[in-house]
């Protein structure tokens, strides 16, 4: 294997970075660290959702409308006396396999679409960037009406409305990226050994512009989970009985005057959810920027 | 100047004609028959291929395609799936101006404030008061706008009962809705505002004022805030999209008969014309928008002419 030394030689370099550059966001930005523990525990709670609560989100008891927090319910419980707490966990594992879902689904397309539109350039490129244009400007909320207007709401709908609306960016930043190493040295020494273009892209291309994708990844989840919230606040997204934030914070609209915890626990849940993706993705953009690593290592 | 504008409209005919066609197609491709859906327990075949061929529906894809280019050039949009007696223009016609004149006192207002705010920041860099309008900034842009309603229903509505919670018609009805819609904006041309105003501050032509001993309010009317414009320009077409899209949390919230409701209606109800005719007239706000924003920056920035 003529790679294996450099293989080897980037492993080891990544591993001396990488370990420092963990404890340097504890130590320089412990806010992210903290944002970071956070969706840690929100993810591992909304993977083992059922375990930790007795009750099931939909349950209901009619003797128990509208209580505080207490022992048997944690966060008390809403209208129809169904867990609050419950009804948080299950919505945060709405909100993390649509805001995932959809940032994996984008990341597909806009990585391919930024990729070719970039390597073949000239006309290709031309073509492809113009769709590109067009529909970047177009609002999320507006496709998302598109989409489940059409084919109605649900679950997955969303997912294909947001994927529609956050892919042109994507592809727009690996575009302008992968134009400049088009132009490297290994490209071209990957070329002159005869090597297929679609090799080309996979093994030399697109692990180069990569690291664009960690962060923008990140930011795009916190964008993607506020939308679904949006859109299950409009009333177009989640249907009930199906528990997610934004719907929650609709229904205790109604409740404003009397029990405001039913708009300010998923509220929060959903803020904290927001600010920690953003805290996170601007923390590895500080550590992942090669300027940034080269300073400090 | 002219060739631009006519350039910049002819870039955007072609992209409403191409929403036109994926809307209508997307009509086409929707899964199950309007036919059935407005008929109802009432279908029939028989019954079925009458309405059909009244609706135009049994003719060749292209030729409906025309005849919907068609109805819409007369501002055409037909009539409601689901309530066939109701003309879509109609709907349109009532709930657009609402929509439109919520959007609009957002944006003036995002603009006066946050326009104030940013030259406030800016004059005062590093102090208490441009610190607190940073945060300000950052809490207006990161916290969802259905959040910052309830804060302020529970405040102003519900606390000190000064608004009303929600309803349409009385001048008080639009105070809530519209800081709701306007503090986003006003955040980003307060950030807007402050780096360009800021950046302005440092140019010779500022100095130079300064030491031919011009007084400061004067510096700033005349030479900063002239050629710190530019980008805040922009961000008020941004502003004015903001406020569209925010519109359809804002109108579900407090009941206003806008738009954005009509369209959420017509998602729920299934009621495909209706549902049409609103991407349509959003498609076409904001391609007049983008267009309103290119052409006044390319007439206040000679240099991105082309």
């Amino acid at each position: 294997m003529h790679t294996s030394i450099r293989a080897s030689d980037t492993e080891s370099a990544q591993r001396t970075v990488a370990r420092p550059a963990l404890l340097r966001l504890v130590r320089h930005d412990p806010l992210a660290a903290i944002a970071a523990a956070f969706l840690l525990v929100l993810v591992l709670v909304a993977l083992v959702g059922p375990l930790v609560t007795r009750y099931t989100y939909d349950r209901e008891d009619l003797d128990a409308l509208f209580q505080g927090p207490q022992p048997a319910h944690w966060l008390g419980t809403d209208q129809f006396g169904r867990d609050q707490f419950t009804r948080i966990i299950y919505g945060a594992r709405v909100s993390l396999s649509v805001g995932v879902s959809a940032v994996i689904g984008e990341s597909l397309v806009g990585v391919t679409w930024g990729t070719v539109a970039g390597f073949y350039g000239g006309a290709v490129d031309h073509a492809l960037m113009r769709v590109v244009d067009l529909l970047i400007g177009f609002p999320t909320i507006l496709l998302a009406i598109l989409v489940t207007g059409i084919f109605g709401p649900s679950l997955v709908n969303i997912v294909i409305a947001l994927v529609l609306t956050a892919w042109p960016a994507t592809a727009r930043t690996i575009r302008s990226e992968v134009v400049s190493v088009r132009e490297r040295e290994y490209v071209e020494g990957a070329r002159a050994i005869g090597a297929s273009v679609p090799r080309i892209l996979v093994r030399y291309v697109v692990p180069n512009v990569i690291h664009l994708l960690i962060v923008r990844a990140t930011l795009d989840v916190s964008f993607l989970v506020l939308a679904e919230a949006t859109l299950s606040f409009i009333g177009i997204g989640v249907q009930p009985p199906r528990p997610s934030w934004g719907q929650m914070i609709y229904t205790g609209f109604q409740y404003l005057n009397s029990h405001p915890s039913l708009v300010v626990i998923p509220a929060t849940a959903l803020s904290l959810t927001v600010i920690s993706f953003n805290l996170v993705g601007e923390a590895l953009s500080a550590l992942l920027d090669p300027r940034y690593r080269r300073g400090r290592a | 100047m002219a060739r631009y504008v006519v350039y910049r409209v002819g870039m955007a005919i072609p992209l409403f004609l191409g929403a036109a066609l994926l809307i209508f197609a997307a009509g086409h491709l929707a899964p199950g028959d309007p036919v059935q859906t407005v008929l109802g327990d009432h279908y029939t075949p028989a019954a079925g291929a009458m309405l059909r061929h009244q609706l135009g529906l049994d003719r060749p894809v292209a030729v409906q395609f025309l005849q919907y280019l068609g109805g819409l050039a007369r501002l055409d949009f037909g009539t409601s799936y689901v309530n066939p007696g109701l003309r879509v223009g109609d709907l349109v016609g009532h709930a657009l101006p609402i929509s439109l004149r919520l959007a609009a006192l957002a944006v003036v207002v995002a603009t006066l404030v946050g326009t104030l705010l940013g030259v406030g920041a800016a004059t005062t860099q590093r102090s208490a008061l441009d610190s607190l309008i940073q945060v300000g900034m950052v809490l207006g842009l990161s916290v969802p706008s259905f959040v910052t309603a309830a804060v302020l229903v529970y405040m102003f509505a519900l606390r000190w009962p000064v608004l009303p919670v929600a309803g349409w018609g009385l001048p008080q009805d639009y105070v809530l809705p519209v800081a709701v819609l306007a503090i986003p904006p006003v955040a980003f041309i307060a950030r807007i505002a402050r780096s360009s105003v800021g950046e302005v501050l440092l140019e010779d032509y500022v100095r130079t004022a300064r030491s031919k001993g011009i007084r400061a309010r004067r510096i700033l009317f005349r030479h900063v805030l002239r050629n710190a414009a530019l980008p805040v320009v922009t961000t008020i077409g941004l502003a004015f999209g903001n406020a569209i899209v925010g519109a359809f949390v804002v109108e579900v919230l407090f009941n206003i008969p806008g738009i954005a409701r009509v369209a959420i209606n017509a998602i729920l109800q299934r009621d495909y014309t209706v549902l049409q005719a609103t991407v349509l007239v959003y498609t076409a706000l904001f391609s007049i928008v983008n267009l309103i924003v290119d052409v006044s920056y390319a007439y206040l920035n000679p240099r991105i002419r082309y």
